[in-house]
């Protein structure tokens, strides 16, 4: 079918674009496929969303490292905020951000790779991310997500002296009355799901794809 | 070598150096830093490449392709957002002038660490100790004493502890005060039952910020003579807090040992990246911190250790390039996916040791059992096990290591995604007595017989306590 072939041409030319980090070009596709009749969400979820599986496969194979998949990213972003993003809004008058994550790593610790891997792929997934770094005080996080008006707290440990930071943030949230306001979801090397239940956190992530299936749970679609 | 000038510049190019924004910093200068070197120095390791390559002219462009990125890049202060640089003959001058060994410890344990070449006939150094992995606090004196009793561990090296007097410790805070006290209070008991009090001691685990540090060495709790640690963050970064601890430790007049795990598929890339990012990280640990000894722990994104193939053909070339061209004091981290009680353990450590010894590394470190993330999963046999199969290994050339190390491989390869964490320390060791279970003894006798039908002389002299060891240069 020619609709197939049209779309496969295109899936080959936008991976070079992704490989590539070419912002502009990619853009440019975007608008073309609008122009030419596909809605956003057909762009999106037959042409990109495979692509975008396609690269997280190869990083898992370590086939491309962070700094292919960052600029990959970049691309995706740069669609969604120039070209999908107000074609939806323009036709539906919402927005299509799947929702906001407040996400950093906690008090005291300075790991970041794999939260940094977490904030990407919830990025290109179509979340706002809002990343506050390392070294996040229970606080920070809290003021961060009303400031944000965030859906999600996100908060990553690989240091056992940082974890208990996880479950004071949730008791701090309860005794300002916003437990209900937010999800949190929690990970990193030593959190485990049986730690994250026992401090009443929403999900627990094992890695950056897990990340975004339960992200997708928490505001309720499907993982 | 560090004196007051050096830390006093230092820290006027932490706050005078150019500025960068730390995004721009990890993903563009790195990486295209990484890819214009790997290509101008023609660095080149295919996924098939040996283990332990006998290539010294590789090894010598990759140390060139590390000095220059260390000139290239330098180190960013996350704090005030700046690049301290060096130029290509300050870095020269500063590692022309840098020891070439070290006495660790006090009367009468103190060991003197010393600078090896590739194929050298001189034993390694051993740090043995869990590396930083968190254990149950009721098993912890028992476990770093499991290690301080073997003789062939020359130094030890902490693990940090799960709580403090049964609470969560929390990093950062007062509680952090109270868990690197206590990681001295026990290990200082751990090396004093073991009849070894003067054992050199890595320390402090428990300062995940810089309060730990401040507080044990502040209250002369842990002496100078013992090696202070301090991260370098990947890929070539640091903060004030780390930077506090530097000038503390020099203002004590105390060892330092720094230490970065470079990431594998991070912003330094593939094989070739990590190989550039090990030299020139090190040469950037010893500009930025004026380090004495230090370490790069090569860490797979998915699996936490070192011993995977990709990364043990980075390790070894880059090794030799520091060895062959500098006499800094340079150690190899050993981190198994294995843990206690697994055979996967003992030949991740056996590959990672030839490699190491036959390259030129001036010490082992480790091993961090279970890639270190799993409560109380180590012991001191691994220790052991990971000094006999280095000494007997001292010499050796690399082409035969290159032979152990492969079939070592073929033995754990398909593991590698498995998480064979084994056994925790208890169910491993008689803990009252501090002696190993028969059963996890008669593994490492199992692999140890393996590795003599393959040709390794474990029993020679030299793989003996004391005989062959020497303390003069
Ligand atoms: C790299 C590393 C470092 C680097 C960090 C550089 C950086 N920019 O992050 C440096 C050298 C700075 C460092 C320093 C230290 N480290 Co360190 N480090 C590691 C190491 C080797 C790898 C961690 C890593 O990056 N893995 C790769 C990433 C991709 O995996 P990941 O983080 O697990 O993330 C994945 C998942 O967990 C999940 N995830 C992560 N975050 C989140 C968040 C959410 C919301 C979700 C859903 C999922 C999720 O998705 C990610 C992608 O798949 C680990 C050992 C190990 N084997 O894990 C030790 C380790 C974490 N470090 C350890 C220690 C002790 C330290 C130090 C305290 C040592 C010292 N005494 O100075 C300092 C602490 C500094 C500080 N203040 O934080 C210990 C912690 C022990 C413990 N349980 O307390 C470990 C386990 C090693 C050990 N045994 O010593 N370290």
């Amino acid at each position: 079918m020619p609709d197939e072939k049209r779309e496969e041409a295109l899936r080959k030319e936008l991976d070079q674009v992704l490989a590539a980090g070419d912002t502009e070009k990619g853009t440019q596709i975007a608008r073309q496929a609008l122009e030419s009749g596909l809605t956003p969400t057909e762009f999106f979820v037959g042409i990109i969303q495979p692509l975008l599986y396609d690269v997280g496969k190869r990083f898992e194979r370590l086939e491309i490292f962070l700094p292919d998949l960052m600029k990959a990213a970049k691309v995706i972003q740069t669609m969604q905020r120039e070209v999908l993003e107000p074609a939806i809004l323009a036709e539906s008058g919402e927005g299509s951000e799947l929702g906001t994550v407040v996400i950093g790593t906690c008090q005291g610790d300075i790991h970041d790779i794999g939260k940094n891997m977490v904030a990407l792929m919830l990025q290109v997934n179509g979340f706002r991310v809002i990343d506050l770094g390392t070294d996040v005080s229970p606080q920070n996080f809290i003021d961060a997500a009303r400031k944000e008006e965030a859906d999600i707290i996100g908060m990553s440990s690989l240091l056992t002296p940082s974890m208990p930071y996880m479950g004071d943030l949730i008791k701090r949230l309860e005794g300002l009355g916003l437990r209900e306001q937010y999800k949190v979801i929690v990970g990193g090397a030593p959190v485990t799901e049986a730690y994250a239940e026992r401090i009443g956190a929403d999900a627990y992530g094992a890695d950056a794809v897990h990340a975004v299936q339960m992200c997708r749970q928490l505001i309720g679609l499907e993982g | 070598m560090r004196n007051a000038v050096r830390l006093v510049d230092v820290l006027d190019r932490m706050e005078a150096g150019p500025i960068i924004e730390e995004e721009d910093f990890d993903m563009r200068l790195v990486p295209e830093t990484m890819a214009e070197l790997q290509a101008k120095y023609d660095i080149s390791i295919p996924p098939d490449a040996p283990f332990v390559p006998d290539d010294d002219a590789l090894a010598d462009r990759l140390f060139e392709a590390g000095l220059e990125m260390a000139e290239a890049i330098g180190v960013l202060c996350t704090d005030t957002g700046r690049r301290m640089l060096w130029t290509r003959s300050e870095i020269l001058d500063a590692i022309g002038i840098a020891p070439d060994h070290l006495t660790v410890g006090a009367f009468p344990d103190a060991h003197t660490e010393y600078k090896r070449l590739p194929e050298d006939t001189r034993r390694i150094t051993i740090k043995g100790g869990p590396v930083g992995t968190p254990s149950p606090e009721h098993l912890y004196v028992a476990i770093q004493q499991s290690y301080a009793q073997e003789p062939l561990v020359d130094l030890m090296i902490d693990g940090s502890l799960e709580t403090v007097y049964g609470r969560e410790g929390r990093s950062h805070s007062p509680w952090e005060v109270l868990l690197s006290w206590h990681e001295m209070e026990m290990v200082l008991t751990a090396v004093q039952r073991a009849g070894r009090p003067g054992l050199g001691i890595g320390c402090t685990e428990n300062s995940v910020s810089e309060i730990g540090e401040l507080t044990v060495t502040a209250a002369d709790r842990l002496g100078p003579h013992h090696w202070h640690h301090v991260a370098m963050i990947s890929e070539f970064k640091t903060n004030y807090a780390l930077m506090t601890k530097v000038a503390h430790i020099h203002k004590t007049g105390s060892i330092l040992h720094s230490f970065y795990n470079t990431i594998y598929g991070g912003t330094a890339g593939g094989r070739e990246g990590m190989a550039i990012a090990i030299v020139g990280g090190c040469i950037l640990m010893q500009m930025a911190y004026m380090t004495t000894t230090h370490s790069v722990s090569p860490t797979h994104p998915f699996y936490g250790n070192t011993t995977s193939p990709d990364i043990l053909r980075a390790i070894a070339p880059a090794q030799q390039a520091l060895s062959r061209n500098t006499h800094l004091l340079n150690d190899v981290v050993i981190t198994p996916v294995g843990g206690p009680g697994t055979k996967t353990l003992l030949y991740e450590v056996a590959a990672q040791s030839l490699l190491a010894v036959s390259s030129g590394a001036a010490a082992l470190i480790g091993p961090r059992s279970a890639a270190g993330t799993e409560p109380g999963h180590v012991s001191g046999l691994e220790a052991r096990f990971m000094a006999e199969v280095a000494h007997a290994a001292a010499g050796m050339s690399r082409a035969e290591a290159n032979r152990l190390v492969a079939e070592m491989v073929a033995r754990y390869k398909a593991d590698l995604d498995q998480r064979p964490v084994g056994k925790r320390f208890d169910e491993v060791y008689d803990v009252v007595r501090v002696q190993p279970t028969e059963e996890w003894l008669g593994i490492y006798e199992e692999v140890k017989s393996e590795l003599r039908e393959l040709g390794l002389n474990l029993d020679s002299a030299a793989a003996h306590d004391c005989v062959g060891r020497s303390t003069t240069v």
